[in-house]
């Protein structure tokens, strides 16, 4: 009876949930197409400069919001419509405006980067794609994000339960954040630098209370339905959620430090980001406490080993990121590539890992059908290797960079000879990274659209069989 | 967290109080700044007639402000001088002083950065470019810097082999016969040039002013271990400072309008004729107060003058006054700086408007009286 319910659930899932993954995997071609030209770049300036659609700096804020609308947000769409529904035991309704306003999310961010890369963006941070577009992107939201809840409030049990917290918490930030940064950007512009405070909340929250809470709602899902124990130290999970809640929202802003703003606002930011480790701690025990008491299922379940990767890169870069705040410190790596380090390894290390994780546990669920595990495995290691790569060679270089930046006799050309090594070892990386995520989509893509001459194969088996 | 409206409006507060405390919060504290002028009088008002900054971009630099910005050239650059205690924005010679919020409230465009690939250009105005010089930059910044990675806009320049009236040489050969590639800025890369030159906080506020980094202890040894590379390898000099002390080595030995004929007395090497014409060489004249310096540079000096413990007596006419021709603010600072770093010289650079501020605050002595050091000193220890 209970097997029958799931199915039912997944198969009203089935369509939105394919449509989202589909056009996710696509936008994750296109970033890490864009990621990788930005990355030659650096190593050669003179690589494709003669267009200007290909300059640095329109590549490289495009892959950002590529990566963070068009993975980051069809992907929290997909795993977000389905853990809320089979968390609810309730179907998925609507799947025709799903598809209707994912389209129109999807239309809105080609027409934004078109923009960009035409030389109309804006000057906020992840706000960067062009005006016209965002009513587009802000009502295509608001129907999905409207369309899960409303799954969520038919839920079969009234208690809730982590995976829902962070999920539905982060569907309901996304808007509130995006109108208080818009009102305050475009609507009551402020003067001056008020903008680049609004703009760097703005930027930071979108990865901390959008793409953050999702790939720990994912987490939170799979790691007790897989190994089939509760979490460990559960009790603590609400402790962390709203620690993430308070002070997320505050610690963004540690970046301005010395800035020309009042000093109050990083000082503020630099307190509360060395206060994070309280939620980090808390979702690190509640995983791994749970998932090394069973590390071989963990380790033999690849959906599995790619969502605890993801939370390990979570907590090890977490802890790297506090530390990173501590004045003495930030004062060294305040304007170095670390920033790069901090962005790539939340969106590479954490989120996608973790989202590539939950898409194999979910697809053979809802298609019946599964990707191989040689295709798998490839893109385990290799993406394993290739966020290695990247996020130590941010990591060493950024550190590089910023204590020779911090010696005012060295001229600056000498400091970014130092550097460019590490630029070079994260070309390689993004090499690596598009190979393994072209596999992913692939195969991802031959899964979800059927191919009409295997579909007729299999039937006419069954017909003789 | 059951009731998902409850639980919305939650989610809600925790963004809303931060954005009441970073948004409107910060706005009632400093959003209603206005420009204001460098000193104040006692009340705290502003005096009449004194010049108020920070002053509005020209119009051409505020187009270029968005040609700047949608070319992206934010992801590499910042626009603040950080404080002092943040880091070492200002020993870099990024800036004279941190930026503060009142510098931005003109700019329609606020592009902080917080990413330094490349330098940071709050003060790109102040390094002494010239408008051909950023336009090769843009071009292909390689033709100027070996290894830059700063990424090059060919495409805003039209580029010919032959030289037309209007073009500029960017080819790696100075020489205008052998050079073949040639440019010719559009409209759009006028503008960011523009907007490029009009980027400079060289005024101080009410709240902010200059900071003297060189005559500090510490920092002395980092200007010498600067200068010092920089004899061997001109690389290690900001270029800015490369830039001032070539002009000032031009200068200091043209002996035709426009020089300063300095070479005619005190010799190439530096040192002077003994007894008549004391040196510049480790003098403690050239390597102490600049202030000095710079005085006795606009009005001249004579009489009996102790330097290095050695007596010398003579006469050196001002270079600021109008007999011949005079220099400028921008000369003497070069001049000055050249030989502060020249020979077994080498410390801090001197700055036109240090020239500026030594020639206001003496505006009403006559350009020809010249110092002695009996009133040089009273006047010193008189302060
Ligand atoms: C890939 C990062 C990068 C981008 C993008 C970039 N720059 Fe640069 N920029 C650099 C580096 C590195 C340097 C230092 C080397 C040099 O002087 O060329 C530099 C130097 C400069 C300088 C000289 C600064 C000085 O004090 O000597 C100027 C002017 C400049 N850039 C302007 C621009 C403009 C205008 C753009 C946008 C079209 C831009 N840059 C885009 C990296 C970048
Ligand atoms: C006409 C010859 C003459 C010329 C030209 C001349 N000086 Fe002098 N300079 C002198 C004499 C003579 C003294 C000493 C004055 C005295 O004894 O009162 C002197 C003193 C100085 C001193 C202070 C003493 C010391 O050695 O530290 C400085 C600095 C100086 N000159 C710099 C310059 C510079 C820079 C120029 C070119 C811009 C220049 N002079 C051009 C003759 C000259």
């Amino acid at each position: 009876m209970k097997k029958t319910s799931e199915q039912q659930i997944d198969q009203s899932a089935k369509f939105a949930f394919s449509f989202f993954v589909a056009s996710a995997g696509l936008w994750l071609l296109a970033a890490a197409l864009l990621a990788y030209i930005a990355a030659a770049k650096l190593t050669d300036p003179l690589f494709l400069s003669s267009w200007e659609f290909f300059t640095y700096g329109k590549i490289k804020i495009s892959q950002a919001n590529a990566f963070v609308y068009g993975w980051g947000g069809n992907s929290i769409f997909a795993v977000s419509l389905w853990i809320v529904a089979r968390l609810s035991q309730s179907p998925v309704r609507g799947t025709i405006f799903l598809i209707f306003a994912g389209s129109m999310w999807n239309l809105a961010i080609t027409f934004g980067l078109l923009g960009i890369l035409d030389g109309h963006m804006l000057g906020h941070e992840l706000l960067e794609m062009p005006k016209e577009v965002w009513p587009a992107l802000f009502i295509s939201y608001l129907i999905i994000a409207f369309l899960i809840l409303v799954v969520f409030r038919s839920r079969r049990q009234s208690v809730t339960i982590a995976p829902q917290w962070f999920i539905v918490a982060a569907l309901i930030w996304f808007p509130c954040l995006f109108l208080f940064a818009w009102n305050g950007l475009e609507i009551n512009a402020g003067r001056g630098t008020l903008q680049s405070i609004l703009s760097m909340w703005f930027g930071q929250n979108i990865i901390w209370l959008w793409l953050t809470p999702v790939a720990l709602g994912c987490a939170y899902y799979i790691i007790p339905s897989v190994l089939n124990r509760p979490i460990d130290k559960y009790y603590l999970a609400i402790f962390g959620f709203w620690c993430i809640a308070g002070l997320a929202p505050w610690s963004v802003v540690h970046h301005l430090e010395g800035g020309p703003v009042p000093m109050w606002v990083p000082a503020i930011g630099t307190v509360m980001s060395i206060a994070m480790v309280f939620p980090i701690a808390v979702a690190s025990t509640n995983f791994h406490a749970t998932a090394f008491k069973d590390i071989s299922r963990v380790w033999n379940y690849l959906p599995l080993r790619f969502v605890i990767f993801g939370t390990l890169s979570y907590t090890i870069s977490s802890y790297i990121g506090v530390i990173f705040s501590v004045p003495a410190v930030a004062k060294l790596t305040q304007f170095s590539i670390i920033n790069e380090f901090h962005f790539n390894q939340r969106v590479y290390g954490f989120f996608s890992m973790i989202i590539f994780g939950m898409v194999y546990h979910i697809l053979p669920q809802v298609t019946g059908k599964e990707i191989g595990t040689a295709a798998k495995n490839f893109h385990f290691w290799t993406s394993a290797l290739g966020v290695f790569a990247l996020l130590l060679a941010y990591l060493i270089g950024g550190l590089t960079h910023g204590v020779l930046a911090q010696q005012p006799s060295l001229a600056w050309i000498n400091v970014i000879e130092s550097v460019k090594p590490y630029f070079l070892i994260t070309e390689f990386a993004f090499l690596i990274l598009g190979f393994s995520q072209l596999v992913f989509v692939l195969n991802l893509w031959k899964v979800i659209v059927p191919n009409p001459f295997s579909c007729c194969e299999k039937n006419l088996e069954q017909k003789t069989a | 967290m059951n009731n998902i409206f409850k639980f919305a409006i939650y989610i809600f507060l925790t963004l809303a109080f931060a954005w009441l405390a970073f948004f409107v919060g910060a706005k009632n504290q400093y959003g209603d700044l206005e420009p204001t002028s460098q000193y104040l009088e006692e009340n705290n008002s502003i005096p009449k007639g004194a010049d108020l900054f920070p002053q509005s971009m020209p119009g051409v630099a505020q187009l270029g402000a968005k040609e700047y910005l949608s070319l992206g050239c934010v992801t590499c650059h910042t626009q603040q001088v950080r404080t002092i205690d943040a880091g070492f924005d200002v020993e870099r010679g990024w800036g004279k002083r941190p930026s503060v919020p009142r510098d931005y409230i003109l700019q329609k465009e606020v592009l902080l950065g917080h990413n330094r690939v490349g330098p940071d250009l709050a003060n790109i105005g102040l390094r002494g470019y010239t408008r051909e010089w950023l336009h090769k930059h843009l071009f292909n910044p390689q033709i100027l810097v070996e290894g830059s990675i700063c990424q090059p806009s060919p495409f805003l320049y039209d580029i010919s082999n032959e030289r037309s009236s209007g073009a500029i040489n960017a080819d790696n050969k100075a020489d205008d016969n052998v050079s073949t590639i040639f440019i010719k800025p559009s409209l759009r890369a006028n503008r960011i040039v523009s907007y490029l030159q009009s980027l400079k906080q060289d005024y101080e506020l009410p709240e902010m002013s200059f900071i003297e980094t060189q005559d500090e202890d510490d920092t002395e040894d980092i200007k010498l271990a600067e200068v010092g590379t920089a004899k061997d390898d001109q690389v290690g000099l900001p270029t800015w400072l490369a830039d001032q002390i070539a002009s000032g080595k031009e200068i200091y030995s043209k002996i035709t309008p426009g020089g300063g004929m300095c070479v005619a007395c005190h010799l190439p090497n530096g040192l002077g004729q003994p007894g008549a014409i004391p040196p510049l060489d480790r003098s403690d004249w050239v390597l102490g107060d600049k202030e000095r310096l710079i005085k006795i540079s606009i009005h001249g000096l004579m009489g009996e003058v102790v330097v290095n413990e050695e007596k010398y007596v003579g006469v050196m006419q001002g270079f600021g006054q109008p007999l011949g021709s005079p220099l400028n603010d921008q000369q003497i600072a070069d001049v000055l700086t050249y030989i502060r770093n020249e020979w077994g010289n080498s410390v801090s650079a001197i700055s036109p408007e240090e020239v500026k501020a030594v020639r206001d605050s003496e505006k009403d002595r006559e350009l020809t009286a010249m110092w002695t050091e009996a009133e040089l000193q009273k006047e010193n220890s008189s302060d």
